[in-house]
């Protein structure tokens, strides 16, 4: 038993140290991985507004800057319940469908050009219970079911579809009458739009919750391991559905900003935010498995792709090849996200 | 076992009893823990160990029998009440949060965690560090309770599980008993001896059952050894009265064998199956230039950042490199990739048994002719009949239990289950080489032999052997060739065909 001599002779401390040392080295290099992807997709920012400056004087004024910030409040509110959601290792698609049926109620129920009730601060209580109701339902569905959210979500989109259609009907649209309310979300306030300060609210409150409550933490653990969770009795089931809720509250708080920003009521009035809300998150960084990411990130995606519009539009690019040249250089920045990644024996589903 | 000890033991269990079904997992196990002792559980997979671990951690609830912990007699309702007890469990897969913290892993189950907030609604971040902290304290571990678990080598990821476990115990005042179900099985032999040192550290406040395949481990760690065959509680003794040969007896029943392989030299007229030449991978392995030759075992000896499982992978295509070669029977190409590999006749057991190593959800024979389908296939198609008396043929040659090859993989043994990864590549007409990570990763010692006399009698054929082996003894016991490898570089080269390097010479070289 050379073995037993050895280690009574005290080999364990030189490999302590030397297993010590190393790990100081990967403590290191971890925190650097911590940085390094943020930072790139701040170098990536930084060049996309580069090239688009040198192809447009009007990209890089203040006024462009203001309208860039207005374009992605409404995503960046919805962003911040997807990224907890994605951090769950589920994913939620009803969201433009959520949006539609709050901003249908909200706007029936406020002063519009159909007449009808006008109950004020009450229509944005009931509208955005609305969108409780539909998140509360996936997140029960998904959670109680065990339904992938995929497709839960995908369904829920069109319950929140047609839900909004009920409610247009076949009258004429219904238009915003509230003066004070009309052009209110890219109003300036302190020199940024208005609707960009309550995304910088929900941003703070995500990142809150996210870091410093019970919710946050256990979504964080869920999406590492559900089963760990579960053994060590954490409310694995009411965080689900909370986490669900959150997100459905604030597709809807987007759903009622987009109808004022549009001034009339329409159950499409979503359209085009998933496919804004889902990339940015993923090129954000966060992991689609769940566990791994954040908001801070997600805010970073979000911005990198409503520049990408807006700098596609000032650059004269036609519009009937825009989507085409959206979908590619998607497709391309999240080839580009995940490239660091790869692993020979990984499998992507 | 005596009660003269006036004060009341730790632990005392009077005949537990559990039975699924028909099958009577637990029988009649009596068993006194008193403070400060170290007692180690030995058993073959499927003696009960498990089991009786469960009902120790409320996991199941025992149908006849007594538990009492510090002379109070108790029934666990779920994981908490054990806990609440002073009963934390290190189960043998690590059940860490990863993504999280050392303090919120450690402080998961004390109120805290659970979302002990403060006036604010929020967490007390502050506080959960300092609880952590203080936990980390008590066993001796000086880890930051704010870094990432991912971040952590696998020892020090035991430690956070001690200090979770101890935690709640710790926070009411009780006697800690901890067990740790094959702490060691995934460390490497250095990690060992710094968890050894760690468990002793426990003694002085609490006790500890350690359960483990390794019984020089046994032998080394702990006060008294019992012993579990069939369910029964077969032996219980102190570790200065019996001899690992001894306990080897009674856990499997039978002799060891005293197999000492005949080495030769490599005969100058053979040529190398696989040789890999100055291969380089940017920090991982540099330089790095190995030759196998048929009929010979290679082991690659090495810590956990010396790149040898890194090279291993390369040799199979798993993993690229960026400078260097690889020739396997004469093909040499710039990149390698699995498929070439598998067709060239290399096979590949990897330590990740249970993610790479076979498909859980398949049945057993089918997982033996995924790769290989031998005589199962007729052109395209693979005939049930004759791949189920093919699996049979494997199941009994392997010694493979139960002899079943048409039950989900995943329902056997981890000894059972490796035996099947090992026939997948053994089914091959054309096997040349086998890569072998870690084999007897979690196997008991009788599964261990019989993965070792097939790997013996597979290189006694001609096939050329790779073995990352998971002690310096399991190198030494079974190779022709050992190389050592220290930070990514060749530290050693040892044909024991005429060098006899001692234990110390090999671990120095680690180092």
């Amino acid at each position: 038993m050379v073995d037993k001599v050895l280690s009574e002779q005290g080999a364990g401390s030189i490999s302590t140290t030397a297993i010590r040392i190393r790990e100081s080295g990967i403590e290191r290099r971890a925190r650097f991985r911590g940085l390094a992807e943020p930072l790139s997709l701040l170098v990536a920012l930084a060049v996309l507004i580069g090239v688009f400056s040198l192809l447009n004087e009007r990209f890089l004024t203040a006024s462009n800057f203001q309208n860039v910030l207005t374009q992605s409040a409404i995503p960046l509110i919805v962003a911040v319940g997807a990224t907890l959601v994605i951090l769950l290792g589920s994913i939620d698609l009803s969201v433009e469908g959520v949006m539609g049926a709050t901003g249908m109620t909200w706007i029936l129920l406020s002063a519009n050009s159909r007449g009808g009730v006008d109950l004020g601060p009450w229509a944005w209580v009931i509208a955005l219970g609305v969108a409780l109701v539909l998140g509360v339902a996936s997140g029960l569905i998904f959670t109680a079911l065990k339904v992938p959210s995929f497709i839960v979500t995908l369904g829920m989109w069109y319950v929140g579809l047609g839900i909004a259609t009920m409610l247009y009907g076949t009258d004429l649209l219904p238009r915003l009458e509230d003066e004070g309310l009309k052009g209110w979300t890219s109003t300036i306030t302190f020199g940024l739009p208005n609707s960009f300060w309550v995304a910088l609210l929900v941003i703070g409150l995500g990142i809150l919750l996210l870091r410093n409550t019970r919710i946050g933490r256990v979504t964080l653990a869920i999406g590492n391991s559900e089963t760990i969770v579960r053994s060590a009795g954490l409310p694995a089931f009411r965080v689900k559905v909370a986490v669900f809720a959150i997100a459905a509250l604030l597709s809807g708080l987007g759903g009622i900003l987009a109808t004022v920003q549009l001034d009339i009521g329409s159950p499409t009035v979503g359209s085009g935010v998933l496919f804004i809300v889902i990339p940015a998150v993923v090129i954000g960084g966060t992991h689609l498995g769940g566990g791994k990411g954040g908001i801070l990130r997600t805010v970073l995606g979000v911005f990198l792709l409503t520049i990408l519009n807006n700098g596609l539009i000032l650059s004269g690019v036609e519009s009937s090849y825009q989507s085409a040249v959206t979908g590619a250089i998607l497709v391309a920045a999240i080839v580009f996200a995940a490239w660091s990644q790869r692993d020979r024996l990984q499998v992507a589903k | 076992m005596n009660d003269v000890i006036t004060t009341p033991a730790v632990l005392r269990l009077d005949s537990v009893s559990k039975s699924f079904g028909s099958n009577r997992a637990v029988r009649g196990v009596s068993l006194n823990i008193q403070s400060g002792e170290v007692i180690g559980l030995i058993g073959e997979n499927g003696a009960g160990k498990s089991t009786l671990l469960k009902i120790l951690s409320g996991n199941y609830r025992h149908d006849e029998g007594t538990i009492a912990v510090n002379g109070q007699a108790v029934q666990f309702r779920g994981p908490a009440d054990a806990l609440r007890a002073g009963i934390g469990v290190v189960h043998q897969e690590q059940s860490l949060f990863t993504n999280l913290t050392v303090a919120e892993n450690i402080e998961v189950n004390t109120p805290i965690g659970r979302g002990g907030v403060n006036r604010l609604g929020l967490y007390n971040w502050r506080r959960l560090y300092a609880d952590a902290a203080k936990a980390l304290d008590l066993i001796g571990s000086h880890l930051n309770p704010k870094t990432r678990v991912s971040d952590l080598s696998f020892v020090d990821r035991q430690m956070v599980e001690i200090a979770r476990a101890i935690r709640v115990s710790a926070a009411s005042h009780t006697t800690p008993l901890v067990i740790l179900d094959e702490p060691t099985a995934i460390l490497e032999r250095t990690e060992t001896a710094i968890l050894e040192r760690e468990i002793s550290k426990l003694r002085d406040i609490g006790s500890v059952i350690f359960v483990s395949h390794r019984l020089d481990e046994v032998m080394r760690i702990c006060d008294r050894v019992v012993v579990m065959r069939d369910g029964e509680l077969i032996a219980d003794r102190p570790v200065d009265d019996v001899t690992e040969e001894e306990l080897f007896h009674l856990m499997v029943g039978r002799e060891t064998h005293a197999a000492v392989r005949n080495r030769r030299s490599i005969e100058p007229t053979s040529s190398p199956v696989i040789s890999i030449h100055d291969l380089t991978r940017a920090g991982s392995y540099a330089d790095v230039s190995i030759d196998a030759y048929p009929g010979r075992i290679l082991a690659i000896l090495g810590t956990s950042g010396s790149g040898r499982e890194s090279v291993a992978r390369a040799i199979f295509g798993a993993e690229g490199f960026d400078s260097g070669s690889v020739s396997i029977a004469g093909y040499s190409g710039r990149q390698l990739s699995i498929k070439k590999a598998v067709a060239l006749g290399v096979g590949y057991v990897p330590a990740e048994r249970k993610t790479e190593g076979m498909v859980g959800e398949m049945p057993a024979d089918q997982n033996i002719t995924l790769t290989h389908p031998g005589s199962a296939a007729l052109g395209p198609f693979e005939l049930p009949r004759r791949r189920l008396s093919l699996a049979r043929m494997w199941f009994e040659k392997l010694d493979i239990r139960p002899r079943e090859p048409e039950h989900m993989l995943q329902d056997f043994s981890g000894g059972n289950q490796q035996k099947v990864v090992l026939a997948k590549w053994l089914n091959s007409s054309n096997l040349k080489a086998l890569v072998l990570d870690h084999p007897l990763r979690g196997l008991d010692p009788g599964a261990a032999e019989t993965v070792n006399a097939q790997i013996r009698s597979v290189c006694d054929d001609g096939t050329a052997i790779i073995l990352i082996p998971d002690t310096i003894d399991e190198a030494l016991d079974i190779a022709d060739d050992i190389v050592v490898m220290r930070d990514g570089r060749i530290s050693g080269v040892f044909d024991l065909g005429h060098d006899n390097p001692a234990t110390l010479d090999l671990l120095e070289r680690m180092l």
